[in-house]
């Protein structure tokens, strides 16, 4: 959503072609993602020829302020959901910097990584936001992330495995 | 107006803004290198959102108030002890992604 979709495509500003197909995962009620992400690969498009991308949408696992248990309950559906996404891409490496979005798609890459189906990297970025606290998709994932990467040196202080770059955004 | 896709225009072309503390608008201000006071709402704030907002005050960056004290803020404001924000850098991102990955 939103932000995050900001945050996210400037991370991948200064990724080689390497880092290609990527394939963009949105929850099904983001409205304005879409056409960032596809300026952004347009423009990327310009500089690198062979440049492709994919889009899928999962059902949202949690609205803001959804009640705990609920919110158990509709992760558990979007990672079901994510299975099979998951192992149809197989991907190296799964990016993702905060929305609820991610949780239930990590978690299924880990799942396939402990079945030994395929072994995914995942980099969480912590969004820039987050000067002291973690948000509760970075407090999850920072026990089932390969890199858990933080913008602000208080963070870094706290979160012992966590990985320090400075501002990256 | 209520909603716009973009501010970017009308942010080159202020010399002040007064603006929430959400994370977009702050950052997309300072980018331009525009003076900017950010306004608390202590009853309607997310937590988080605040995080942001203190730490660019600490360094500098922003001036802050709430609702009640922003007339005072612009009486008394001064501007050139503004700090410039450097931008993010993205690249030291792929840098590490690079070597993750064995690309460099």
């Amino acid at each position: 959503t939103g932000g995050h979709t900001t945050e996210i495509l400037r991370l991948l500003s200064c990724l080689s072609e390497s880092y290609s197909p990527r394939h963009y995962v949105l929850a099904d009620s983001d409205k304005m993602s879409e056409a960032k992400i596809r300026s952004f690969e347009q423009k990327r498009a310009e500089t690198f020829s062979k440049s492709q991308f994919s889009l899928d949408r999962i059902p949202r696992s949690r609205e803001v302020r959804q009640p705990w248990i609920s919110s158990v309950l509709t992760t558990l559906y979007s990672i079901l959901y994510s299975l099979p996404l998951t192992y149809k891409r197989k991907p190296d490496l799964i990016l993702c910097n905060g929305p609820g979005t991610c949780v239930p798609v990590c978690l299924s890459a880990f799942l396939l990584g402990l079945l030994r189906i395929k072994r995914t990297i995942i980099v969480y970025v912590e969004s820039i936001c987050r000067v002291e606290t973690l948000s509760l998709s970075g407090k999850i994932l920072y026990y089932f992330s390969d890199y858990f990467i933080v913008q602000w040196p208080d963070l870094k202080k706290k979160y012992r495995k966590s990985v320090y770059l400075g501002r990256i955004v | 107006f209520r909603f716009k896709d973009s501010l970017a225009e009308d942010l080159q072309s202020a010399d002040l803004v007064i603006s929430h503390a959400g994370a977009g608008s702050c950052l997309e201000t300072l980018e331009k290198g525009k003076p900017l006071i950010v306004v608390i709402n202590d009853k309607l704030m997310d937590n988080h959102q605040l995080e942001l907002a203190k730490q660019l005050h600490r360094d500098g960056c922003v001036l802050y108030c709430n609702c009640s004290t922003l007339v005072e803020t612009l009486q008394s404001m001064d501007l050139s002890a503004l700090k410039p924000f450097p931008p993010g850098q993205p690249e030291k991102f792929a840098s590490f992604l690079d070597k993750v990955f064995g690309l460099q």
